[in-house]
């Protein structure tokens, strides 16, 4: 029997579920922008007045009808939809960033996008292989179903206060460094034409009257990063005896004492750590021994950290900062 | 045509001669903001053809009684075009409508109904029309009304 076998285990799960998460959220409130009248539609204005006649009676006259046109104006945003660094390693490739392109403008527009992965202000410059738009619109890189963007093809084309997704794919380089971080800028730029506020395009516009760039200029971008992260996490199990003659006999009724620590090391975290340890063979777990760093935890699968799962105890640590460590025990009882 | 022109001849001689030639004219400008040679910000009015989301626009209705007999119980309605949403007026404040015209007041006296049954304050944005109302305008008399709104 061996109650010194090191049968902890480790789990570290990257939270995809709440990434996912964050990024259908960002997709709705996209919806959120009003921009208004669209363009081509006229304004026409005209006042009324009445009075009374002489003989009884009123009278009604208009005035004459004033019209504006309504032109298209260019307007688009880009904002970076990852919800922080992406956490990536050396040489890894098809690392995704995701954007999120608005046409903000009143008018159905195309935009060209450009992306830059030599961009200063950080430590690597990321290797950029392609841009995809999310053609079916689900929020998800999907391989071979996703659109490549192709400069001069297939601008994708936006109606007015509706987004795109669009997806960003990079080889990072064999020499980044743990905790560097390498930048990409994404921009679009109107097809109908852009630059300082208020030019217009005559006769451009929907609805045949003139394009003029909005506030924006037409044009918009935002960074995304990755972030080499090499946290790594370790553990680390031992063990005293205590027996029921104040000694330290491997005997039955002696209590085992297990020490399991957690240290992440390097930088960045690890996120969603989960530590479990079987009650060993030939001993029986001592109900509610189970502490986190120092405090209580109960057995029963609760509000608490811990819990005590088919005859093995689970702690759960959540994201362990490069750096920090936690420290589990539990005791059992030689049979 | 003929013949109704002629009843009003007929039964409403006075009426007719005498009725008070009331014009009204309504124009539009835009607020343009331009950079003057000293390179500082500046804003001009501009008589707009075409106009973009977000630019502020000034109507201004002139009213003008060309005839010999005052025009009283003079009312002056404009609706608020759809794509404008309304800001404010100069000078003569009118009373106004968030209903389509159905109610009338003074903004902050008015409510808007919410889904839920309750109401809020009606707000400058939910102005549909506007409303100016004089007892009497004498022969000869002008005046001007304006009001601001935005482009949606």
């Amino acid at each position: 029997m061996n109650l010194w076998g090191s049968g902890a285990r480790l789990a570290c799960v990257q939270t995809i579920v709440s990434m996912c998460a964050l990024a259908a959220s960002l997709s709705v409130s996209s919806q959120a922008l009003a921009n208004g009248t669209v363009a081509g539609t006229n304004i026409d204005n005209v006042a009324t007045a009445t009075f009374d006649l002489p003989g009884g009676g009123t009278s009604t006259i208009s005035s004459n009808t004033i019209t504006l046109k309504v032109d298209e104006l260019l307007d688009v945003t880009v904002v970076s939809a990852d919800p922080g660094d992406v956490v990536t390693s050396p040489a890894a490739t098809n690392q995704l960033l995701k954007f999120t392109v608005t046409n903000a403008g009143n008018g159905n527009e195309s935009f060209a996008l450009t992306a830059v992965d030599t961009g200063g202000g950080d430590d690597f410059d990321p290797s950029v292989t392609s841009v995809v738009i999310d053609s079916n619109g689900n929020n998800a890189y999907d391989a071979g179903i996703d659109t490549v963007y192709v400069a001069g093809a297939n601008e994708p084309n936006l109606t007015p206060d509706t987004s795109v997704t669009i997806f960003i794919l990079s080889t990072i380089p064999g020499g980044a460094g743990n905790g560097n971080r390498g930048r990409v800028d994404l921009s679009a730029t109107a097809m109908t034409g852009s630059g300082s506020p208020g030019t217009s395009f005559a006769g451009l516009g929907q609805g045949g009257g003139a394009a003029v760039v909005g506030a924006t200029g037409a044009q918009a971008g935002d960074d995304g990063y990755y972030a080499i992260s090499a946290a790594t996490l370790s553990l680390v199990k031992s063990a005293a005896v205590t027996d029921q003659f104040s000694g330290n006999q491997q005997i039955p009724g002696a209590t085992i004492t297990y020490t399991l620590v957690a240290s992440a090391a390097g930088s960045g975290s690890v996120a969603n750590v989960q530590v479990s340890d079987p009650v060993p063979a030939g001993t029986t777990y001592k109900l509610n021994s189970l502490t986190l760093d120092g405090g209580a935890l109960t057995d029963a699968t609760d509000g608490d950290a811990g819990r005590l799962n088919s005859n093995a105890i689970a702690v759960s640590l959540g994201s362990v900062a490069a750096g920090s460590s936690h420290t589990i025990t539990f005791q059992v009882l030689i049979d | 045509m003929r013949s109704f022109l002629a009843c009003i001849a007929l039964f409403a001689p006075a009426a007719a001669m005498a009725a008070p030639d009331v014009t009204i004219d309504s124009t539009a400008f835009v607020e343009r903001t331009i950079q003057d040679t000293s390179g500082k910000a500046k804003i001009v009015l501009e008589a707009p053809k075409v106009v973009t989301p977000g630019d502020r626009v000034i109507f201004v209705l002139t009213y003008r009684n060309g005839g010999s007999q005052p025009a009283t119980g003079f009312v002056i309605n404009n609706p608020l075009p759809a794509a404008v949403s309304y800001e404010g007026s100069e000078g003569a404040q009118p009373i106004v409508s968030v209903d389509g015209g159905k109610s009338w007041g003074a903004l902050a006296a008015l409510k808007i109904a919410q889904p839920d049954g309750s109401t809020r304050p009606a707000t400058s944005a939910d102005v549909t029309h506007l409303r100016w109302t004089f007892a009497a305008i004498a022969p000869g008399q002008t005046g001007k009304l304006s009001f601001r709104g935005v482009v949606k």
